[in-house]
């Protein structure tokens, strides 16, 4: 009994630990212009499909092709403010929001057609082999050194993103913008240039999660960053969009109660889960667990 | 005078559209594209109340299509209930789920609702996909009977050979004028008038006096059973139902026809519907030539969202030509909205 709870709940926490990887993007952006990206998750997509192909067709090793998928993403988070979301910023809420979603679908299908529709397998050989052994094996509980490696990159980049967003001059100016554009442009803060650091922050977090969960499943496909953009979205809206600590929180929540449900209640609504969270939270407590109540600002 | 030609010109226009499926040279392939594209009509004219009407985004349309086309489909098969029957009985349920999901959630701004929605719709398919005692999940619901007309006096096989699919698209037709009535009529009555000074600025709307939540419930519940409706239709006519039919894409399919007619115009919502399931048609005749994936075909949807958004932010028919009458608290709630820059939900985001 206790050694499958704590199997489900290793495994909770590794994909919880993801989903607040990518959950920090929707929230960042969110707390800066008020949008929701949806094409976030699709951003996650491109990180993984970007690695594999860094490291099958060019030959890179595992851990620059990771690096330079991060680079990669980032530069191209960028590159979607630019060419989609700025034009649109004085424009009325519902087009940025249906530009977001025209993004998203048009990223999936373009990775269908770059890489075609089939899911498939990571480059297994580029993955060092020390990644697949057991780490600690207590009580019937395997934790690889990959499930380690997972822990120690995402609680190192939530490390980091925390300092440069509470002890870095640019965090410092995230920080305005989400109080106030107008005023913080007042003050000198060269705006654009603050949202597009957000986005490219946001995007190399995702890419790096999107490596991670196909190295994990060893699997990839083009429609992956449709269901974990939703779940991370979710565990962003159940830790109270626009913060930051909350999106991690709520993404190790989402995580442990998916792996729960899934064990002991019924994995065929494993998605489920994540959907019913969104409604719930949103219905009763909009401005989620660390959440500031200024949603309502409409 | 000009008008009169003009009304005469449509009536002559619409027998001979009418006539057509009669014609020697009728093709059946046309045909089923043109009875898809009037399930579409439905659609597009049954999304476009929340969205164009109201100014909230509403994801999870395709949640009342597919309730509506299971609980058709469903009816028939186990009960054998008329199509006449099941018509009103799926755009009840249709309405139910409506007011169920909407009252709760309407309180919620723009984004939020837009969530919720997506994540009701994504539900659906989760129970139609694994509640398999009903609804035989993803081997799908196969065997619905078609509509038939009680005529047992011509049981005559060459005669029902000859109509094929013909009467389905008479029926259609009828659905689709049936709708467009209905939602004209709304369009010019009070509770019209409610929901664009809702859309143009909801605060404003509440101090008028306008139960606002109210007004926003009904417009969720009517644009629900009219989505139930085209989906009770749908089953009827392709005779077999699955999942995959009402996943996510199918809402945004018809949020790009209604966003590409301009949101809030009727008339841009059946050209908008025309136009994306001739092109959706068009491409998929093409792609394969070409020597192109299917997918390609809804890159080309993303990035027609994106573009008309970014040239076209009110479509190619904005609302505010929704007809020859005028309107002129519409036009009115228009030219503020201008004036503004105002957003669809109550001027949030742009806190200038």
């Amino acid at each position: 009994m206790l050694e499958q709870f704590l199997a489900q709940l290793v495994n909770g926490l590794t994909l919880g630990v993801i989903y607040a990887l990518i959950a920090v993007g929707y929230t960042m952006v969110y707390g800066v212009i008020e949008l929701i990206n949806f094409a976030h998750g699709e951003i996650y997509m491109l990180g993984a499909f970007l690695c594999v192909t860094f490291i099958s067709a060019l030959g890179i090793p595992f851990y620059p092709a990771i690096a330079l998928a991060m680079l990669c993403c980032a530069a191209f988070g960028i590159l979607l403010d630019i060419v989609a979301y700025r034009p649109l910023r004085k424009a009325p809420r519902l087009a940025a929001l249906i530009t977001a979603i025209g993004m998203s679908i048009f990223l999936q299908n373009l990775a269908m057609v770059i890489w075609g529709s089939r899911p498939k397998p990571f480059a297994q050989e580029a993955v060092p082999a020390y990644l697949k052994l057991t780490a600690v094996d207590v009580a019937g509980v395997h934790l690889t050194w990959l499930q380690v490696f997972i822990f120690a990159v995402t609680i190192g980049m939530m490390g980091g993103l925390y300092l440069t967003i509470t002890r870095t001059r640019i965090g410092t100016a995230m920080r305005a913008l989400a109080q106030n554009k107008t005023a913080a442009a007042l003050m000198g803060i060269n705006v654009n240039f603050v949202i597009s650091f957000t986005f490219a922050l946001g995007s190399a977090m995702g890419a790096v999660a999107g490596v991670l969960v196909s190295v994990y499943y060893n699997t990839l496909s083009p429609t992956m960053g449709y269901v974990a953009g939703v779940k991370a979205f979710a565990a962003a809206v159940l830790g109270g969009i626009g913060s930051v600590p909350g999106a991690m929180l709520g993404g190790v929540v989402l995580g442990v109660a998916e792996a729960l449900g899934a064990g002991y209640v019924s994995s065929l609504y494993r998605d489920g889960v994540a959907y019913a969270v969104l409604i719930a939270v949103i219905l009763f407590r909009p401005s989620g667990l660390l959440g500031r109540a200024v949603i309502d600002k409409a | 005078m000009k008008a009169k030609l003009s009304t005469r010109a449509l009536f002559v226009a619409l027998a001979a559209l009418m006539a057509y499926p009669f014609m020697p040279f009728a093709s059946e392939y046309v045909l089923h594209v043109m009875i898809l594209m009037m399930v579409y009509m439905v659609l597009a004219m049954g999304l476009n109340i929340v969205p164009g009407f109201c100014g909230l985004l509403d994801l999870g349309f395709v949640g009342f299509y597919g309730i509506g086309a299971y609980t058709s489909g469903l009816l028939t098969i186990h009960y054998g209930v008329p199509f006449w029957f099941i018509v009103p009985l799926a755009a009840l349920n249709g309405a139910l789920w409506g007011v169920l999901l909407g009252a709760p959630t309407l309180r919620l701004t723009g984004d939020y609702f837009a969530i919720v929605t997506f994540g009701f719709s994504e539900l659906v398919v989760l129970f139609l996909t694994n509640e398999i005692w009903l609804t035989r999940g993803p081997l799908g619901l196969p065997g619905i009977d078609p509509v038939s007309i009680d005529l047992t006096w011509l049981n005559e096989d060459w005669f029902w050979e000859f109509l094929g699919e013909k009467p389905y698209f008479h029926l259609a037709a009828l659905m689709v004028g049936g709708v467009w009535f209905v939602v004209r009529r709304l369009e010019d009555s009070r509770l019209g008038r409610a929901w664009f000074a809702i859309r143009a600025d909801s605060l404003a709307a509440a101090s008028c006096g306008v139960n606002i939540l109210n007004y926003k419930v009904i417009a969720f519940a009517i644009s629900a059973s009219i989505g139930a409706l085209g989906g009770a239709f749908f089953a009827r006519w392709t005779l077999f139902l699955s999942p995959d039919m009402f996943k996510f894409w199918e809402s945004f399919l018809v949020l790009c026809m209604i966003v590409l007619g301009g949101l809030g115009n009727v008339y841009g919502a059946l050209v908008g519907a025309a136009v994306l399931t001739a092109l959706g048609e068009v491409l998929r005749e093409v792609l394969p030539v070409l020597g192109m994936p299917p997918e390609v075909r809804f890159l080309a949807y993303g990035l027609i969202m994106v573009l008309i958004m970014r040239f076209k932010p009110g479509g190619f028919f904005p609302a505010i030509a929704t007809s020859g009458r005028s309107n002129p608290a519409l036009a009115d709630v228009q030219r503020r909205m201008a004036a503004h820059g105002a957003t669809g939900e109550g001027g949030g985001g742009t806190a200038s």
